[in-house]
């Protein structure tokens, strides 16, 4: 039998000349090169508990676009160590539905399992429309954020879901996200009773899946936008129109984005004003509307420390105010569940300002920021301002 | 003939076509379109005008390095201009959905877009410089060990500072709340080196138009103009529009107005 393959191997190599066998070696190599790749094997390691003192802090994850799983276990370690107790993570309706009812649930089911083991809470964002769900709109292609209505119910299928695939693991559903901007809402202009709509049959589905479910509306992006403005509608007057429109049974808190753009955290809330105490207007209005009871949910806060974006603050400033906002919500707004930080760490820089919304970089270089936050988490104390004076002339 | 020799020239043949096949589907391509590039019968920019001096918005017009770029672009190529202020969260977005032409907004390329996005040439880089005094120029980064090198407290230049002390030396570190005072360590001898972005040290030098430094880059940032992957004619009008304003100097000036 041996002898035989000899044979047979020798007499295919003498069939070919020289240049032909060199020729078969090197498509060898490059099929192999091109489609192997060495199994990924992490271990999910000891079930951990979250050390904290904090227990509002929270950070948004984006590890739906991470390759690698060791990444996503370090991620969430690092977020564990920090003492977050809960992270908001996206799990994008095109990644994880990309074919009408056929789902793949292979990147989901690795985050879910790493953020339990880790001890993390999970509220889930939900969004982006697969291909099939989004035709083409007066022949122009659409964005990931357009969807139309005649996609709503499966766009609630699939929540259904994710609701039932993580019963035990996700309690906590955003329904889209920023809908009162534009650019969110695929590049039209927004719409509070479709996004009601939305809300209403979505809210349906989560709960036929899971009872225990809690559905989060919203969550309002942080805009001056005047009503009939192409770039989107304020997020007060978005919100006045959801009650009107009946959103009311339909949600069980209220997901808003605070940034606190230039100003320190305890600055002065203004409808005019974009900062973070601008929340309490959004508050307000679920008082007026007779709906204090619920909740609300900051899923995404924080500050900038771009060097030239008019957004942003200086690195230092952007430490202070940070821990002042933990410190303020924590004394202030007993009706506060959360206040998450955008964002945790994008798995490869954007090479433009929201890299400076980070906390930890693509290559895992703890940022300053982190620290702080662990600080703060923990009640470390870590000791001396970490800056110097501003040089004078001597 | 043998058979191995007829196979080289088989394969020769082989290569020489795919060659003359390739050259000439490059060789036939005419003048880029204008109609087909810019279909609207003017260019239209999209731009973050949040980023000055790059690109600002006083509420009446955008105006900034990219926006005066972007005209001159436009001038060069003989059509009118539209600009668009978008965030950068809807840039690439509004460029593969047809709603803008072109980006211009100190965009840094990123070869992870490059399915979609064809970017030109770069017309500036902003990548991290070490600058030290113009008569105390520190000539390798090894001569770094020791020195005291000032930078702001928590930015690139802090992170870029830790991956030169893993490869080299440790430094007396200087850290400052804001950029410029990193700079005014320097100026003012407290400092043997700083390290900043290009954009900071031209607009430190404005100030102190007296004060000459020596610098290298540490790192790269280089800045182009986006067209959509599938808009050839676009990217070839913009990529020589830019490539003329860099020969003629018009470029520069532009820069030096702004920087």
């Amino acid at each position: 039998m041996f002898n035989s393959f000899r044979q047979m191997s020798r007499r295919f190599f003498k069939l070919l000349p020289r240049p032909g066998w060199l020729l078969l070696l090197i498509t060898v190599y490059i099929v192999l090169s091109t489609t192997w790749s060495p199994v990924e094997y992490v271990e999910l390691g000891e079930a951990q508990i979250v050390q904290t003192t904090k227990p509002q802090v929270c950070v948004h994850t984006l590890l739906e676009n991470e390759v690698h799983e060791r990444k996503i276990k370090r991620s969430l370690e690092l977020v564990r160590e920090m003492g977050a107790t809960t992270i908001v993570q996206f799990f994008p309706w095109a990644y994880f539905e990309p074919s009408d009812d056929q789902y793949n649930w292979t990147q989901a089911d690795l985050i879910v399992r790493h953020a339990k083991n880790q001890g993390l809470r999970i509220i889930a964002r939900l969004g982006l429309v697969p291909d099939w769900a989004r035709p083409a709109s007066d022949g122009r292609a659409t964005t990931l954020n357009y969807l139309p209505e005649a996609s709503f119910d499966d766009f609630a299928e699939y929540a259904a879901q994710l609701a039932a695939r993580y019963i035990e693991e996700i309690r906590h559903f955003i329904i889209w996200n920023e809908p009162n901007l534009s650019f969110e809402w695929g590049y039209r202009p927004v719409d509070p009773a479709a996004y009601v709509r939305l809300l209403q049959l979505s809210y349906r589905a989560i709960k036929g899946a899971n009872s225990q479910a809690l559905v989060l509306a919203g969550a309002l992006a942080p805009t001056n936008e005047a009503q009939g403005s192409s770039a989107g509608l304020n997020e007060m007057d978005f919100l006045r129109q959801m009650y009107r429109r009946g959103a009311a049974p339909y949600f069980d808190a209220l997901a808003v984005h605070s940034y606190g753009s230039t100003e320190p955290a305890d600055a002065e809330p203004s409808p005019d004003r974009l900062n973070f105490r601008r929340l309490e207007l959004l508050r307000q209005i679920m008082v007026d509307a007779d709906d204090a009871a619920k909740p609300v949910f900051i899923t995404e806060s924080g500050w900038n420390d771009h060097p030239r974006w008019t957004g942003a603050v200086r690195p230092s400033q952007r430490l202070q105010y940070t821990i002042k906002a933990f410190e303020f919500t924590a004394a202030n707004w007993s009706w506060a569940e959360q206040l998450c930080i955008w964002a945790f760490r994008y798995p490869a820089p954007l090479n433009a300002y929201p890299d400076n919304f980070t906390l930890v970089s693509p290559e895992f270089d703890l940022k300053p920021i982190y620290y702080a936050i662990q600080d703060y988490a923990r009640g470390w104390e870590r000791g001396a301002t970490q800056w110097l004076p501003p040089p004078v002339a001597s | 003939m043998n058979k191995r020799l007829s196979l080289a020239l088989l394969l020769s043949l082989a290569v020489f076509l795919v060659s003359v096949l390739f050259l000439s589907s490059i060789m036939k391509e005419g003048p880029p379109d204008k109609a087909k590039a810019f279909p609207r019968g003017a260019i239209v920019v999209g731009v973050d005008a949040a980023v000055p001096p790059f690109a600002s918005d006083d509420g009446q017009a955008v105006y900034g390095l990219d926006i005066d770029l972007a005209n001159a672009i436009a001038a060069h190529i003989d059509l009118p201009i539209q600009f668009v202020n978008i965030g950068y969260y809807g840039l690439y977005d509004a460029l593969i959905s047809g709603e803008v032409d072109i980006l211009i907004s100190a965009l840094r390329v990123e070869e992870a877009r490059m399915d979609d996005v064809r970017y030109t040439r770069h017309y500036f880089d902003n990548g991290l410089l070490l600058v030290t005094p113009v008569d105390k120029p520190i000539p390798s980064l090894d001569g770094l060990a020791g020195q005291k090198v000032s930078y702001e407290f928590g930015s690139r230049a802090d992170a870029e500072l830790r991956v030169l002390e893993d490869e080299h030396e440790p430094v007396t570190r200087l850290p400052y709340e804001l950029p410029t005072y990193a700079l005014d360590s320097l100026r003012l001898a407290h400092a043997d080196a700083a390290i900043v972005d290009a954009t900071t040290l031209r607009l430190y030098q404005r100030r102190f138009a007296n004060w000459s430094t020596a610098q290298r880059y540490l790192t790269r940032d280089p800045y182009a103009i986006a067209t959509r992957h599938d808009n050839s004619d676009a990217w070839r009008l913009v990529d020589g529009a830019l490539a003329a304003l860099k020969e003629n100097g018009e470029l520069d000036r532009i820069i030096a107005m702004w920087l």
